[in-house]
């Protein structure tokens, strides 16, 4: 750990944190080009491999009858699911005026913008035509074809659609003033680009106001939106009548294990920024601590919901559920539901619920461990039910091809590739926050 | 079972045909001819060694068969399985593209031009016998030679299963009306119905009381594949009398 | 295209012959299928046709539409119009297919249009059985055959071999006259579906000649011993009918089966009861149920029974024939009780799997009809029913090829795969004189030919033929109506080429001549014989009336040969629904049909019970080595749950050396283990038992299944 975690920070002047902050803009270091050219040669190659689909046959992924989704719709949920990082907690911090979450909301609004934009991929590669994708979407045509409104996926189109559209600008409300400070600070077509992206921000009264109000708003709107959508995602399963999916409780446990999947990709990214930018002072062990707990506590929520799906379907005892049931705590899907149960309980359990092992570390691989464990959680909702269809002759089983384990992979690096442009363009933690106490106005 | 409401043409005024098949499991014999005569008629692709082994074998039909008890005493219990035709299909409402929808005749139609392969439809198919184009389909020359110019060669990318031989109700329509003569019953033999050795299928209008499909759902042997679930198939079962 | 210019390809293409029974349907060519309110079908015309795929020879129709084609003339690609047949289905006016067709008889295009079809003759270049040939043209082809053939008449007629199906056939009449005309012994049937046996028996039972013909559609109880009717046998199409017909077609009468069969075959899946009879017991079974017949239910027809057949069974020892055939005194006298008490009783004998005694087993089974009172009556066994043509005189028959096949001077191989059906074959061909094959493809045979001088497929042939099994006097009869796609040339048309440049003329049997031969049989006026000759080729054929009763004739038993128990893991290979005695591997279709009992797609599996199973520690998909006295093969297993504890079983389809893309080099020839040995009374080639053993084998291979889930319920509850 470093010094810091024990020394008191040290006053700062709205100065001097202004020009920390701008300054960590600044300059590229050999290991952030090196982690630029990694990220974006997976990127290239996951391209590449989804070209190859495209132009070769979508047979060339892993995917067969009876399991006619896999990694894609596992990859979809997973990203949907973490893109409520950030809006969902951002927007519940600052509504319930939560003081510590200044120097989090914004490193978490990104990665709902980012986990939105590469989950909001996955449909387009897992259909078979991708280019006819835009058929889902109700646009005016002299066929007079509509999209069918009764279909779970428009539903998820228009969710998604419209979350991104919300997390977008609720990224980039707050983002106006600070925008403005960077104009005034550089020169020439920097200069412009960001005076342009700045909306002619002056930082008058009546501006900080209108901010102010519409931030609220969002807040308040983009959580409705937020547990909207991913509800959405979990009635793709929901509305159908396959043995399993069926179930009322599929909402809310999706939207439960969102946020705690999203709080942990928080973590995760706040970690390695406060290391790679040297952010120690900003983001605090107070700040891991709290949201640490948070994770805990989902991580309980979480429990109880899948003891109470697996305890209705087990003591319900239908065969055609309790089938998916042997399947998904069997054999090597088995292996991989008990390393769920592990990743997103008992690791979170030791390390976070024991005070004397909390601590950034530990904190950290709790949610690595969440992430993963999450991760196989939607594999064995989406997998195992389509491998068990109520006719026992149509069983089979799926493994991935390299095509779905390179697009996996090459969402990952997308991901971190963003985040690290978008530290370059724009300041992490939102500057004028740390204005606001300082009376200048 | 079957209380399938009437429906009349809104031009003609004439009764649109309902149409069923119903399965004598007390004559199929699990021959297979019906998987054979189906991929004959519909152009249904051959998937090879390799992409049979990935399960991408496509079978419209195909013969369910589960072995009970041990030896001596076992039997095997089997039942060709098709697109069961619902009436109130699961594949349907989730369709986002309308690709798949029920028509006025009772035919659960699938689209393959505005199919754009979510694999939504197959996903709910609770019959598992909805079948993708993971590849545009081939066949090595002169192979093709064979193919019905009456049925389109799916795309790749695009759902595909049994449309109770679409195009042989459409060709004995064509040929009562150029004859000026209503459809009887039994003018539509689907290719599995009319290749089957043991004479275990029937086909036609549910609707009309007097034809031999009503006449097999009333027999009192007759049933429906997973009934419980609530999809109402147009293909009734006649279970074996032991 | 419009309606004139389609009738005048068609026409072409079938010569004129029978555009007369062309149904012309509609005038709009619009091709492609979207939902079904936008359909419009083509023009099509339909054509009767045979079945050229097994002996039932069934009576089918050819839905001909117009099609294009690329072809290459000197280099340049052009694109051809032709009449392409686009499905087949089975000829309602036909008494043996009754309008219906099984798996094979659809696949039957796939031979058509395989595109491993030779192109033109070819002249082998490699060593005999390597499979490598170049073109030569038909004239020098010609030639080449008429020299040796010349050579061969010249020095020792009887050096001349001929080896085709038993089909009873134009073509047999055709090639009978050529042989005949040489001086050169008749010609053989090599392969699995000769059913030697069942005529060997209905001649010493009843005393007809041909397979009889059992009325299972009227009987209340079916006993088959050995005949797996519905899957495969003499008349799968037939008998599915009638089966069908015996359960449901009756109202208030179902009848019942009781089926005896060492293998779960499809007729054991649809029976009431299986008898798992040990393999090679069929005669110990069909005894031991005639002797509580004889011995405990003394009816009338017993009692009309002739000393012989009394005697034979009387003299049975029921504990030696339960054990030998593992099936109980008690199963066999509750057989014998149900077949005693039946209004209508009938025992189908047959052997789907050919034993070293079939003739012998099934002349028993035969005599059980004696007993019971039902030869000739109805519900019961009718005798063959003679189609007038004398096209069965032709038949040709099963025995004695083997000898004669190494020192051969010169091979014709016409329709018949003796490498793959008769392990040994393969050596004598090495050894025989010049080889001459017939075959469309290079198959396992084929490739060990001098010359391949490749024939139309059986549907660009006019043929007529008799079916193996017909409810009437039948004969098939057809002309050709679309025109040959490649360079190839009828078999007829090529012997009588021969025999004519060699100065033995001969002339062919054609379908017209066979139709024009019966008209002046029946000694109806000759006036009319052209327009019944039309008649009878455009509805497919001749169909005369049902017979009345009729009883047996000579009956001569003669004496048994019982085969001993045989103990260790025997093993049996068995005529496949998809392809089988393996002349189906080639079609794609075929290879994706699943197997019905294992699901198996692409590959055939050692089927083994689940208790040698557990002992040699495989499972589903495992490889195992097979191993006899005569050979051994390697193949995945199927864990099959009704194969009977000790008895080892795989279908003949795969393990094709040459044949194809579809078939060479795809899994194994379980005639390599089987081995070589015959039918003692008729020659037929047999398909075990032998005793082998099982081995894990490291090798690599896989089970492909559809189904891999055999059972309705899940294997384990939480
Ligand atoms: S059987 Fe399946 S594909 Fe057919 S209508 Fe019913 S749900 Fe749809
Ligand atoms: S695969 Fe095609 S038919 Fe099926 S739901 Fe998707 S778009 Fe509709
Ligand atoms: S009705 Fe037609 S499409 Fe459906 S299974 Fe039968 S043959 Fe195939
Ligand atoms: S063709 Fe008829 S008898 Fe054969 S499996 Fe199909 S339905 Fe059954
Ligand atoms: S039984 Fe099948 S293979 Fe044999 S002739 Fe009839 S259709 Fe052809």
């Amino acid at each position: 750990m470093s010094a810091h975690s024990s020394a008191q920070t040290p006053a700062r002047s709205f100065s001097q944190v202004r020009n920390e902050l701008l300054d960590r803009m600044e300059g590229f270091s050999p290991a952030y080009v090196a982690a630029v050219a990694a990220c974006a040669a997976v990127v290239a190659w996951a391209l590449f491999a989804w070209g190859y689909q495209i132009a070769f046959g979508i047979g060339h992924a892993g995917i067969r009858r009876p399991v006619y989704w896999g990694f894609y719709i596992v990859n979809f949920v997973f990203w949907i699911g973490i893109s409520h990082a950030g809006t969902l907690i951002s927007a519940i911090l600052r509504l319930t005026g939560a003081g510590w979450r200044k120097p989090v909301t914004r490193a978490a609004e990104a990665i709902t913008v980012f986990c939105l934009m590469i989950g909001a991929l996955f449909p387009l590669i897992h259909i078979g035509r991708t280019a006819y994708f835009y058929w889902m979407l109700p646009y005016p045509n002299d066929r007079l074809l509509w999209p069918n409104f009764r279909s779970p996926l428009v539903w998820d189109l228009t969710a998604i659609m419209t979350y991104l559209t919300g997390s977008v600008i609720y990224l980039y409300l707050p983002l106006v003033p600070d925008l403005a400070e960077i104009a005034d600070r550089s020169t020439g077509r920097k200069r412009r680009i960001y005076r342009a992206l700045s909306l002619g921000w002056t930082g008058s009264d009546r501006q900080w106001q209108a901010l102010e109000r519409a931030m609220k708003l969002m807040a308040a709107m983009i959580l409705a939106i937020a547990v909207s959508v991913h509800s959405v995602v979990a009635y793709d399963f929901a509305m159908s009548v396959a043995p399993t999916w069926h179930s009322t409780i599929f909402a809310p446990y999706f939207v439960v294990g969102a946020i705690f999947s999203g709080i942990a990709a928080l973590v995760l990214v706040m970690a390695a920024l406060r290391k790679a930018m040297r952010l120690q002072d900003y983001l605090r062990e107070s700040h891991f601590a709290n949201l640490s707990k948070l994770l805990l506590l989902m991580s309980l929520v979480w429990l109880y919901f899948t003891f109470s799906e697996h305890l209705t379907t087990w003591y319900g005892n239908f065969p055609r559920e309790i089938n998916v049931l042997n399947v998904r705590e069997h054999g090597f899907y088995g292996l991989l539901f008990w390393t769920m149960v592990v990743c997103n309980f008992v690791i979170p359990l030791v390390l976070i619920g024991i005070s004397r092992l909390r601590c950034i570390p530990t904190i950290v691989v709790s949610s690595v461990a969440v992430l993963v464990g999450m991760w196989l959680e939607r594999f064995l909702i989406v997998v195992p039910t389509l491998s068990t269809p109520p006719l026992p002759s149509a069983w089979g089983t799926y493994m991935p091809s390299w095509i779905e384990l390179s697009i996996t992979a090459g969402t990952f690096a997308a991901m971190a590739l963003l985040y690290l442009l978008f530290v370059k363009a724009f300041p992490i933690i939102a500057i004028w926050e740390y204005d606001e106490g300082i009376p200048a106005r | 079972m079957a209380e399938q409401a009437e429906q009349r043409d809104p031009r003609s005024e004439q009764r649109v045909p309902q149409w069923a098949m119903a399965i004598d499991l007390d004559r199929c014999t699990g021959c297979e001819a019906c998987v054979v005569a189906c991929a004959s008629e519909n152009n249904v692709p051959t998937a090879g060694e390799e992409e049979a082994a990935r399960g991408r074998a496509k079978h419209w039909i195909r013969v369910d068969r589960y072995y009970e008890g041990e030896f001596p005493d076992i039997r095997v219990k089997f039942r060709p399985v098709l697109c069961q035709q619902c009436d109130s299909a699961p594949c349907e409402p989730v369709c986002p593209v309308y690709a798949t929808y029920q028509n006025a005749e009772g035919l659960n139609v699938q689209v393959y031009n505005r199919c754009i392969g979510t694999r939504y439809c197959a996903a709910n198919c609770p019959y598992t016998v909805r079948f993708f184009n993971w590849f545009t389909p081939e066949w090595a020359e002169p192979l093709g030679l064979q193919l019905n110019p009456d049925v389109s060669v799916r795309p790749g990318g695009v759902a595909e299963k049994c449309t109770f031989c679409a195009q042989r109700i459409k060709r004995a329509k064509l040929d009562a009306a150029e004859e000026e003569r209503e459809l009887a019953d039994g003018d539509v033999q689907p290719a599995c119905v009319s290749s089957c050795p043991a004479e275990a299928m029937v086909f036609g209008d549910m609707g009309d009381g007097d034809s031999k499909v009503s006449k097999a759902i009333a027999s009192g042997r007759s049933g429906q594949l997973l009934a419980d679930l609530g999809t109402r198939p147009r293909v009734f079962y006649l279970e074996k009398a032991d | 295209m419009d309606r004139r210019n389609f009738v005048k390809l068609v026409g072409t293409a079938s010569g004129g012959a029978v555009t007369g029974a062309c149904g012309k349907k509609s005038e709009q060519i619009i091709p492609l299928l979207v939902s079904e309110e936008e359909i419009e079908p083509g023009v099509e015309q339909w054509h009767p046709s045979i079945c050229g795929d097994c002996g039932a020879g069934c009576g089918t129709t050819a839905r001909v539409m117009a099609a294009e084609r690329e072809i290459e003339v000197d280099g340049e690609r052009f694109r051809q119009q032709v009449a392409a047949i686009k499905k087949l289905e089975g000829n309602p006016a036909d008494p043996v297919s009754g309008g219906r067709l099984c798996a094979r008889g659809h696949a039957a295009l796939q031979s058509l249009y395989n595109p491993d079809r030779l192109r033109g003759p070819m002249k082998r270049v490699g060593e005999r059985g390597e499979g490598r040939f170049e073109p030569i043209s038909w004239e020098r082809a010609l030639e080449e055959v008429s020299e040796s053939l010349a050579r061969s008449a010249a020095s020792d007629p009887g050096k001349i071999l001929y080896l085709t199906r038993p089909q009873a056939s134009s073509r047999s009449a055709t090639v009978a006259r050529f042989l005949e005309s040489l001086g050169a012994p008749p010609a053989r049937s090599v392969g699995t579906g000769d059913f030697a046996a069942e005529i060997e028996a209905s001649r010493r039972a009843f005393g007809w000649a041909g397979i009889p013909v059992y009325e299972i559609q009227d009987s209340t109880l079916v006993l088959s011993i050995g005949a797996d009717f519905l899957g495969g046998w003499v008349s799968p199409v037939l008998y599915s009918r009638r089966y069908g017909h015996m359960r449901q077609g009756r109202s208030e009468l179902r009848g019942r089966l009781i089926h005896a069969e060492s293998r779960f075959s499809l007729t054991a899946w649809n029976a009431n009861r299986w008898l798992p009879v040990w393999p090679g017991q069929e005669l110990a079974l069909a005894l031991g149920i005639g002797h509580v017949l004889v011995s405990e239910h003394a009816s009338p027809s017993v009692a009309e029974a002739s000393e012989e057949v009394l005697a034979t069974f009387e003299s049975v020892d029921l504990l030696q024939v339960s054990e030998a055939s593992g099936i109980s005194i008690e199963a066999m006298r509750e057989t014998a009780a149900a077949l005693a008490q039946a209004t209508a009783p009938v025992v189908v004998a047959g052997a789907s799997m050919v034993r070293e005694n079939s003739a012998d087993a099934l002349t028993a089974a035969c005599a059980l009809n004696v007993l019971l009172g039902r030869v000739g009556e109805p519900g019961g066994v009718m005798p063959p029913a003679a189609s007038g043509t004398g096209l069965e005189d032709a038949r040709p028959a099963a025995q004695g090829w083997e000898a004669r096949l190494a020192e051969a001077e010169i091979v014709f191989v016409d329709g018949v795969n003796p490498a793959y059906n008769a392990p040994s074959a393969g050596t004598a061909l090495t050894e025989a004189g010049t080889v001459v094959s017939f075959s469309p493809f290079v198959d396992d045979t084929a490739a060990y030919a001098d010359l391949i001088l490749p024939d139309h497929d059986a549907l660009e042939k006019g043929r007529a033929l008799v079916p193996d099994v017909s409810p009437v006097p039948a004969v098939s009869a057809v002309e050709s109506f679309v025109s040959p796609l490649y360079d190839t040339r009828s078999t007829e048309d090529v012997l009588v080429a021969v025999a004519e440049a060699i100065g033995k003329p001969i002339e062919a049997m054609d379908p017209a001549s066979v139709l024009g031969g019966l008209h002046q049989q029946m000694g109806s006026a000759a006036t009319e014989q052209a327009a019944f000759v039309r008649e009878q080729l455009r509805q497919g054929g001749w169909r005369g009336e049902r017979r009345g009763s009729q009883g047996a004739g000579q009956t001569a038993l003669g004496s048994f040969r019982e085969a001993g128990k045989r103990g260790g893991l025997q093993f049996q290979a068995y005529a496949s629904v998809q392809f089988g005695e393996g002349a189906g591997a080639n079609r794609p279709w075929l290879q994706e049909m699943p197997d019905p009992g294992s699901s198996a797609m692409w590959g055939t599996a050692v089927e083994v019970d689940p208790g040698t199973a557990a002992v040699l520690g495989v499972t589903n998909g495992s490889m195992v080595r097979v191993e006899s006295a005569s050979g051994s093969l390697e193949a995945p297993v199927y864990v099959h749950p009704a194969a009977i504890p000790g008895v080892v079983s795989m279908a003949l389809g795969q393990g094709h050396a040459n044949y194809g893309r579809y078939a060479s080099g795809r899994g194994a020839n379980p005639m390599a283990v089987v081995g070589d040995s015959r039918e003692a009374a008729t020659g037929a080639i047999v398909h075990g038992p032998v005793e082998v053993t099982l081995a894990m084998s490291e090798s690599r291979g896989r089970l492909i299944q559809l189904s891999r889930q055999d059972r309705d319920e899940a294997p384990h509850r939480v």
